[in-house]
């Protein structure tokens, strides 16, 4: 059973609970504490802005759920943003600080956001992009994370390259959304599903 | 990146219908067999416009973009009717990606685009324009290209990315539904003024169209609806003359 976590007002739960189902996996939607105890896995999606994810998550008292759950975790976009450190989103936010990262403002010459399919350069083979290696995902932020110890892809967008993949024990984040990104997006799913 | 190719749908529930100067409508299908069918196509992403709800003052018919968003796995962004958080909220819940909004937002409450970027982040946040060209400058207008608001498109355009929106859909009043060609100045003007995405609808009545007009304006994204609608062709198409007609891709 893969959890979805639920919080926020924008959430767009939705899309993830579909296409996680489409590439054949359970779901329950995480509105509790305890519902933890009941996945296997979980996802984290992310719409939003850090600051506001962060007090969310607080408010529903899902920061300490999420930082003991042993199991994989992936967390999409703001989702994988919120493992870092800091956030700097609307001021500095302290995130779950499960990745030793900051997440800044995408600086370069492109406009801002990053919108549109684009490739991603794998630096360590992953499990989780078994199959996807050369294929196009969908990216929608003006952030991004700055890490240098567990990137495993990275993409460019105006000769700017960031983090668009993770991975580091547990944990799994792309900055992309495989939920919109069609049958490459599925199978990425899938693949966080067979871990 | 290349430049997203967008199927734009506009709605009068329960068809798809295709206005001519955003007049005349005519009924082209379901929203969401035309969805299944772009999205199996290849675009990009998806625009749902129900071009008709400001003007009647009528609520905004969630399950019909509920049913649309069910058949795609590529970004969605809806729009028409939208005057609060609340509708925001209900359209991210009824699976849209990104909400759109004109009318309100330029008529009554422009804070509401700040309030919307600042809950659900910028990338989540459209605001369309709809231009009318007036001697060397443009109008927004709106209600579907009826009400005039004595703004100028390139003030207006500057003050929603200050105040947060993610992307500028930009319509074109003078050339929309008549496909012969895109208002390419209007186009280049605000793609060079802003610095977020714009996307760029009305016009494109043939391959060559779209070309040119990523050549000239450099657009984030292009939406097309009569040349799909009518089946004059279909993305892939589109895609393939793009990668093999134009030197770089964007």
């Amino acid at each position: 059973m893969i959890g979805i976590v639920n919080y926020g007002i924008a959430g767009n739960i939705h899309s993830v609970k579909k296409a996680v189902e489409k590439a054949g996996g359970n779901t329950l939607v995480i509105n509790s504490p305890s519902d933890f105890n009941l996945v296997d896995k979980l996802v984290i999606p992310g719409v939003g802005s850090f600051k506001d994810a962060m007090q969310e998550l607080e408010s529903d008292n899902f920061i300490g759920p999420i930082q003991e759950f042993s199991k994989p975790i992936l967390g999409i976009c703001l989702g994988m943003q919120i493992l870092a450190d800091l956030g700097f989103e609307f001021g500095k936010t302290k995130g779950l600080g499960m990745i030793d990262a900051e997440v800044k403002p995408i600086l370069c010459d492109g406009k801002i956001p990053h919108m549109g399919f684009n490739r991603i350069k794998i630096t360590t083979p992953n499990i989780l992009l078994e199959g996807v290696e050369d294929k196009e995902f969908y990216f929608m932020h003006s952030y991004e994370m700055v890490n240098y110890t567990d990137i495993v892809a990275l993409t460019k967008y105006n000769n700017h390259s960031f983090v668009s993949v993770v991975h580091k024990g547990n944990l799994y984040g792309v900055q992309f959304h495989p939920e919109k990104s069609r049958e490459a997006g599925i199978k990425l799913l899938s693949n966080f599903i067979k871990l | 990146m290349t430049v997203r190719i967008i199927a734009k749908l506009d709605v009068k529930p329960p068809y798809v219908v295709k206005p001519v100067h955003f007049e005349g409508l005519r009924k082209m299908g379901s929203p969401a067999e035309l969805a299944k069918k772009y999205y199996d196509q290849g675009a990009d992403e998806l625009f749902y416009i129900d071009i008709v709800s400001s003007l009647y003052q009528r609520e905004i018919l969630f399950n019909e973009i509920e049913q649309v968003a069910n058949k795609l796995f590529i970004p969605f962004a809806a729009g028409g009717g939208v005057k609060s958080i609340d509708d925001f909220s209900k359209m991210f819940h009824m699976g849209a990606d990104k909400v759109v909004i004109n009318t309100h937002a330029i008529q009554e409450n422009p804070d509401i685009i700040d309030k919307a970027a600042k809950i659900f982040g910028s990338q989540a946040v459209v605001v369309n324009i709809e231009a009318k060209r007036w001697k060397d400058c443009w109008e927004c207008y709106t209600d579907c290209g009826r009400i005039r608001s004595q703004k100028d498109v390139s003030d207006w355009a500057s003050e929603v990315e200050q105040r947060g929106a993610g992307e500028i859909l930009l319509q074109s009043v003078d050339t929309d539904g008549r496909c012969r060609g895109f208002d390419t100045e209007l186009a280049s003007k605000i793609v060079n003024l802003v610095n977020i995405p714009v996307v760029i609808s009305s016009g494109a009545g043939s391959l060559e169209d779209i070309k040119t007009l990523i050549e000239v304006a450099s657009p984030s994204g292009v939406a097309i609806a009569s040349l799909l609608h009518y089946d004059r062709t279909t993305v892939q198409d589109i895609k393939k003359y793009l990668s093999n007609n134009m030197a770089v891709s964007q």
